[in-house]
């Protein structure tokens, strides 16, 4: 569970977000809406003016990134130096985890990299996948996926096998989106406007 | 030719300190473009902004054996006047603010996606830099690092005083090239001005390239 109840200025937006996100979370929003800012708030990267932020119940609002345990997934997250094999047991490498052998290889076959070699060389929606699974097989306790599910092929298939696999895992998911339509993919939708969220429908 | 073993020496010199530049301060540069650190940014600055003599004559005192500093200097065996430590020290205080000065910009225009994602996953700042910021730039280390050893080999104020000659193997007696320049257009080295415009010319060859290669590792870059 990711809990963000906050207040934020982040250049000339004001952010003033209450969220409750637990399984997979869909935040929707047009450009300028405050989405990306929302989700450097939650990973750490951008400090509150006031409120907290909890992942898994614990208030990590003062906790340096690396401390969190939350994962902030963009469109240019991919280490290009590397090779697929040796970027997926990255995060895991740094988190002391070891994943099975079997592990990596579903998360490849479901998550469609049936591909290797070096990330340089991959498509834009390659490299967005390995990072993603990089994510996944770190385990963290949230991924935060900004703008980065849009552009996969065969979207709505990738989104909803990642959410089972992070579901196993006990990973919290939230990504963002520019059309609320997104919310079909996810447990539960906000909408962000003019940097103020708003869970949807209401409660 | 006095001037070719000095040019020798200025290169030589001169790239060590550029390595240095790159051990010892690249993570500096790193900070500073992450960070809105106003004061340190300027303390960069501080010794393009002074004569260069007086960075001399200020490792000179830190040396001497009149004060504490030399003395413990001297107890851990460390010397500078005259010697080819005291000569890379003087270039490293002189080249490293261009470095940084070139390589922050550089990791300024570089997207923070993947250093972010890094840290997510539980690396440091540090580990971040070293694990996935460096491996992928090696030209615009290359390039900062040929800029600053160029600014080094151009380097008279400082190493005119704290080492005019090198007294040590394998370069005894040798002075840096601009410091040689200099001794012949004052004629303490005979050869007059022709040989001053001779040995400079030499120097402009040597420089010149270095400089340039710096522009363009940067130009080839992405």
């Amino acid at each position: 569970m990711i809990e963000a109840k906050l207040k934020a200025m982040v250049g000339s937006l004001r952010i003033d977000a209450d969220i409750e996100a637990s399984g997979v979370t869909c935040v929707a929003g047009r450009n300028g809406a405050g989405k990306s800012s929302l989700m450097k708030i939650i990973a750490g990267f951008i400090q509150p003016s006031a409120g907290f932020v909890r992942v898994g119940g614990v208030d990590v609002t003062r906790l340096p990134v690396e401390k969190r345990g939350v994962v902030l997934v963009t469109p240019n997250s991919a280490f290009l130096h590397l090779d697929v094999e040796s970027h997926l047991a990255w995060g895991a490498k740094i988190r002391g985890r070891r994943p099975g052998a079997g592990e990596v290889s579903k998360v490849k076959s479901e998550l469609g990299i049936d591909f290797g070699g070096n990330v340089r060389k991959l498509s834009l929606g390659m490299r967005e996948r390995v990072a993603l699974a990089t994510a996944l097989l770190a385990a963290p306790r949230a991924i935060l996926v900004d703008e980065v599910f849009s552009s996969i092929y065969r979207r709505e298939e990738f989104v909803t096998s990642y959410a089972q696999f992070a579901n196993q895992l006990g990973i919290d998911v939230v990504f963002t989106s520019q059309e609320e339509g997104d919310g079909r993919l996810a447990g539960q939708l906000y909408i962000i406007d003019g940097g103020i969220t708003a869970r949807s429908p209401p409660k | 030719m006095a001037i070719l073993r000095s040019i020798e020496l200025s290169v030589v010199s001169s790239a060590v300190a550029a390595i240095v530049d790159i051990a010892m301060f690249t993570p500096l540069a790193y900070y500073l473009a992450r960070s809105n650190d106003a004061i340190l940014e300027a303390l960069v600055d501080v010794p393009v902004g002074i004569p260069h003599p007086i960075i001399g004559v200020a490792l000179l005192i830190l040396d001497s054996p009149l004060t504490a500093t030399g003395q413990f200097l001297l107890f851990l065996g460390v010397n500078f006047f005259n010697t080819i430590l005291g000569l890379v020290v003087a270039l490293v205080i002189m080249s490293a603010p261009i470095y940084v000065k070139s390589m922050q910009p550089y990791f300024e225009s570089r997207d923070a996606g993947a250093e972010d994602f890094a840290m997510g996953m539980g690396a440091s700042r540090l580990r971040a830099l070293y694990a996935v910021v460096l491996p992928d730039s090696k030209r615009g280390v290359t390039s900062a690092a040929l800029v600053a050893m160029s600014r080094a080999l151009g380097e008279f104020g400082s190493i005119s005083i704290i080492a005019f000659y090198v007294l040590q193997f394998p370069f005894y007696g040798v002075s840096p090239a601009s410091v040689t320049i200099f001794q012949l257009f004052s004629g303490a080295l005979p050869g007059g001005l022709n040989a001053a415009v001779t040995a400079s010319a030499a120097m402009i060859l040597v420089a010149l390239p270095i400089t340039l290669a710096g522009h363009i590792a940067r130009r080839v870059e992405r």
